[in-house]
């Protein structure tokens, strides 16, 4: 079953066509990367479906339901949640606060003007539960702006998957890594999102073989291939637009 | 236990020195405290927004005013309005004002939310200047009788008494200040310094945007009510300027940055500073607004966080000093 389906989606910037008929599917519970070059459209297709902007035309599917041009929040509350390429934390509040709001979220209180956030013993436990699983704990009171790039990073995600959504969508969760960074968050990446379903932005071709059931190709705005990662390597047209110039580097 | 004890004794101390204050310090600075603590809150009530929330905002001194403006006409039309109901009403005055301005103001932050706001305080400021029938334009409403606090049938306190009105006016923002401490305390006040971070982020966390901002702008908008409400009591006359004015929007905001917009008690510390500073300069020259400006350049450029903000990082300096002094004298 798709949980993820997008039917004839374009948008534009100011007549600048950025995605075209963009038909795109993701499966319940598997791992599906988006690649590309730069340019391709990629970041636009997942602020697109996130809520960010409202295609110009065609649909947006999750759970078979249409969410064309929903809100975020409203996004977040039925179980979508995201991460940005651009590190996007809380900067100046600590890594703790920056998760207990996921966990508020998660647990639907938004509005609770009549107690003391410090005494609601269940959401600090759960918080501190969530930092010792991503390995912050020792970073709890640390605010978000003067953690490590690496561990800022994983905070981004861990912030995307706080609200315990059931797809993830991760925009270059790697980006600026070191190769020993990049494979502490792919191993993070891994068990957070074990039994979820995820659509995660890459560039790195090491961790999208590593992790992706599926692969979906863009190119120019336009869908090139979709396939397993094996069926993408072989695939003579994604050679030649990315891989191939990727191959080359 | 002990821990808790010594938590109290401040608070206990300074309840003791509010309730002796008046019957020491005379009529001319029970008087000089009221004005100081309804500034308090009403600088409190701006930096709800300004501080916790991220937005300037230009035009506060339009629920301060409505507020004031409100609870005067109020107690001059309808005979015999009790005096809580008149605070009342100034809180809810500026929380509809609120309301009815925060579809378009939770939309906006940066420089169009300060805009917006100025924009709006000067149309009310001119409107009630012209709106002569009900406000007085120039000359506002006064004159209007303060009713006692009274439980009918058993207590009736002369407001008109002012050690009697310090007492009240001291216990209302006390009331006030505790709530507004509470909330900042709270899973939404929580949310509100979020959106002041990454408002974006917010919103991808499942939260919606306008209404957190829109319930915590009618909040602000409730105490600055208050404020006002408590203002015109005091005052007994209510004239655009002096609560509707652009001074009486500045006024605050200077507080709050003076103090420090980053705490709680911030704006308090700044109304405190602002009013001494007011009755040493005023001996000298009327041009206070000159003084405070020179003292708001010092505040921004030296100490950005305030007041309140530079004491907690002398406080930190010391206790890091201090520390290092110890392990250096325990290695040798």
């Amino acid at each position: 079953m798709n949980i993820l389906e997008t039917k004839g989606l374009y948008h534009d910037f100011s007549g600048l066509e950025v995605l075209f008929n963009i038909n795109f599917q993701v499966e319940e519970g598997e791992r599906h990367a988006v690649i590309g070059p730069n340019g391709a459209g990629k970041t636009t297709l997942f602020n697109v479906i996130t809520g960010t902007y409202t295609p110009r035309r065609g649909k947006v599917f999750f759970k078979n339901k249409e969410i064309t041009g929903a809100k975020p929040h409203r996004l977040a509350r039925i179980g979508m949640g995201r991460s940005f390429q651009i590190t996007s934390t809380f900067s100046r509040l600590t890594t703790f606060q920056n998760l207990r709001m996921g966990i508020l979220s998660k647990r639907g209180i938004r509005f609770n003007l009549f107690r003391k956030l410090d005494k609601m013993k269940t959401i600090t436990n759960e918080t501190d539960e969530v930092l010792k699983r991503i390995n912050l704990d020792g970073e709890r009171d640390i605010p978000a702006s003067l953690l490590s790039y690496g561990k800022h990073r994983s905070l981004e995600v861990s912030l995307a998957m706080s609200t315990d959504p059931e797809l993830v969508m991760l925009d270059e969760p790697t980006a600026g890594m070191s190769k020993d960074e990049t494979h502490t968050a792919v191993e993070l990446i891994r068990r957070l999102t074990e039994g979820k379903t995820m659509v995660i932005i890459e560039h790195d071709m090491d961790v999208i073989f590593s992790l992706a059931d599926r692969i979906t190709v863009l190119h120019l705005g336009e869908i090139l291939a979709v396939g397993t990662p094996n069926e993408i390597r072989e695939n003579q047209a994604v050679k030649d637009a990315y891989l191939g110039e990727m191959e080359e580097e | 236990m002990r821990d808790k004890l010594y938590k109290w004794i401040p608070w206990v101390v300074l309840f003791i020195v509010l309730i002796i204050y008046p019957h020491v310090a005379g009529i001319y600075y029970t008087n000089f405290f009221v004005r100081f603590a309804i500034y308090a809150l009403f600088a409190v009530s701006l930096n709800l927004l300004l501080g916790y929330m991220g937005v300037l905002s230009f035009g506060h001194a339009m629920f301060f005013g409505t507020g004031a403006y409100m609870t005067a006409i109020v107690l001059t039309h309808i005979e015999g309005f009790p005096l809580l109901p008149a605070v009342l009403v100034g809180g809810v005055t500026g929380g509809v004002l609120a309301l009815i301005l925060s579809p378009l103001l939770v939309r906006v932050s940066g420089t169009a939310f300060a805009m917006l706001t100025l924009a709006f305080g000067q149309l009310i400021f001119v409107a009630a200047l012209k709106f002569r029938e009900v406000t007085g334009g120039e000359d506002g409403v006064g004159g209007y009788p303060i009713p006692p606090l009274s439980i009918p049938g058993i207590i009736s306190i002369d407001m008109k008494d002012q050690v009697s009105f310090y007492y009240f006016a001291v216990v209302v923002v006390a009331i006030c200040l505790y709530i507004l401490w509470y909330y900042t305390k709270t899973p939404f006040g929580s949310l509100i310094v979020g959106i002041r971070d990454n408002a974006m982020r917010v919103s991808y966390l499942g939260f919606k945007l306008s209404h957190t901002k829109a319930i915590n702008l009618i909040v602000s908008g409730v105490f600055a009510g208050i404020a006002g409400a408590i203002f015109a009591l005091f005052q007994n006359l209510v004239s655009t300027i002096g609560v509707l004015d652009i001074g009486n929007c500045f006024l605050p905001l200077l507080m709050a940055y003076i103090g420090g917009i980053g705490s709680f008690f911030g704006p308090i510390v700044g109304s405190a500073v602002l009013h001494v500073l007011e009755f040493l300069v005023i001996r000298f020259t009327e041009r206070i607004g000159l003084v405070n400006g020179v003292i708001f350049i010092v505040v921004v450029l030296f100490a950005p966080m305030g007041l309140v903000g530079l004491l907690r990082m002398v406080k930190e300096r010391w206790f890091t000093r201090s520390a290092n002094q110890m392990s250096t004298g325990t290695s040798s």
